[in-house]
């Protein structure tokens, strides 16, 4: 069965990167472009990993994470933040938040690939 | 205790952050020019990210031309020559490299002493428009050349309460 993974980020060049890297292995990518959305889908799909963006319009990823904390059954979905700020301070706040990891962006497709195949087992689709 | 923050530092690690992020991100490296003048005739991409906190306020622009953003977008996407480029992408990879770039600036900042919030990214499109400052704050031009185009990192730096950015290229 596919490994689901739901992309939350306003940029939409950041979800078809995350899906294209995810490509080659059999998983399934679900998108929202916000944390209120990204709530909504973590709520209905029951995904097995959440890649959450920081900065976004609507509801930030902070926002989105805490919610998801309090929620009892959505809690236990692991969680790697994307961010665009390395400082330690930002990283020092995405880890009390209890993620899983964390990568900054920029980053490249094998280094997204590597974060998500340490929470998640990645299986490679049979070749053509 | 007075931070302070020269620009001299800034640009040095504003040079080495962009160069990061399009080699990682495009494939591409871009090097410095001493041409900072504003790409003024040609039509470009603007992607824009503000700053703000309690001891420095700042705004980030990348002046792409045209061209050259619909070239990031082809490398960023990881499309073919002959797909179309739309403009929702192009502005979608502009905004994202901005805030990529203005990302790096405002974790060095943090570090520095001037924790800031950073805004989502914006996009502005025309040609020939001059971005003025307001008194008080520092502008920074950084030109670069990437791909035989000219690219140019405008920063505008408020410094303020304990934080003092100081110095030019030219002192």
């Amino acid at each position: 069965m596919a490994i689901r993974i739901l992309s939350v980020d306003d940029s939409r060049t950041i979800r078809l990167i995350v899906t294209r890297s995810l490509k080659p292995f059999d998983c399934q990518v679900i998108e929202a472009s916000n944390g209120e959305e990204g709530l909504a889908a973590a709520a209905s799909e029951k995904p097995d990993l959440i890649l959450l963006d920081i900065s976004m319009p609507v509801m930030d990823g902070v926002t989105m994470l805490t919610r998801l904390k309090e929620d009892a059954v959505l809690k236990a979905i692991p969680v790697i933040m994307l961010t665009a700020e390395a400082g330690r301070d930002n990283v020092l706040q995405i880890a009390k938040l209890g993620v899983r990891d964390y990568l900054v962006k920029p980053f490249k497709d094998q280094q997204l690939i590597e974060k998500v195949g340490r929470v998640v087992t990645l299986v490679k689709k049979p070749g053509p | 205790m007075t931070h302070t923050a020269s620009l001299a530092e800034i640009r040095e690690f504003m040079i080495g952050h962009l160069t990061e992020v399009f080699s990682t991100m495009l494939s591409m490296t871009p090097e410095t020019s001493e041409h900072t003048e504003p790409l003024q005739s040609a039509s470009r991409v603007t992607g824009v990210v503000g700053m703000a906190g309690e001891e420095i306020d700042g705004v980030l622009y990348l002046h792409l031309t045209d061209e050259f953003a619909n070239k990031a977008t082809v490398a960023m996407l990881g499309m073919g020559p002959e797909d179309p480029v739309g403009e929702a992408e192009v502005n979608d990879v502009v905004g994202e490299i901005a805030n990529m770039v203005a990302g790096g600036l405002k974790s060095h900042l943090n570090d520095l002493g001037a924790g800031c919030a950073m805004s989502t990214p914006g996009i502005i499109r025309g040609s020939n428009f001059v971005v003025e400052t307001l008194p008080d704050v520092v502008r920074e031009l950084l030109g670069f050349v990437c791909e035989g185009s000219r690219l140019v990192v405008e920063l505008h730096i408020h410094s303020k309460g304990k934080m003092a950015c100081y110095g030019n290229k030219d002192t």
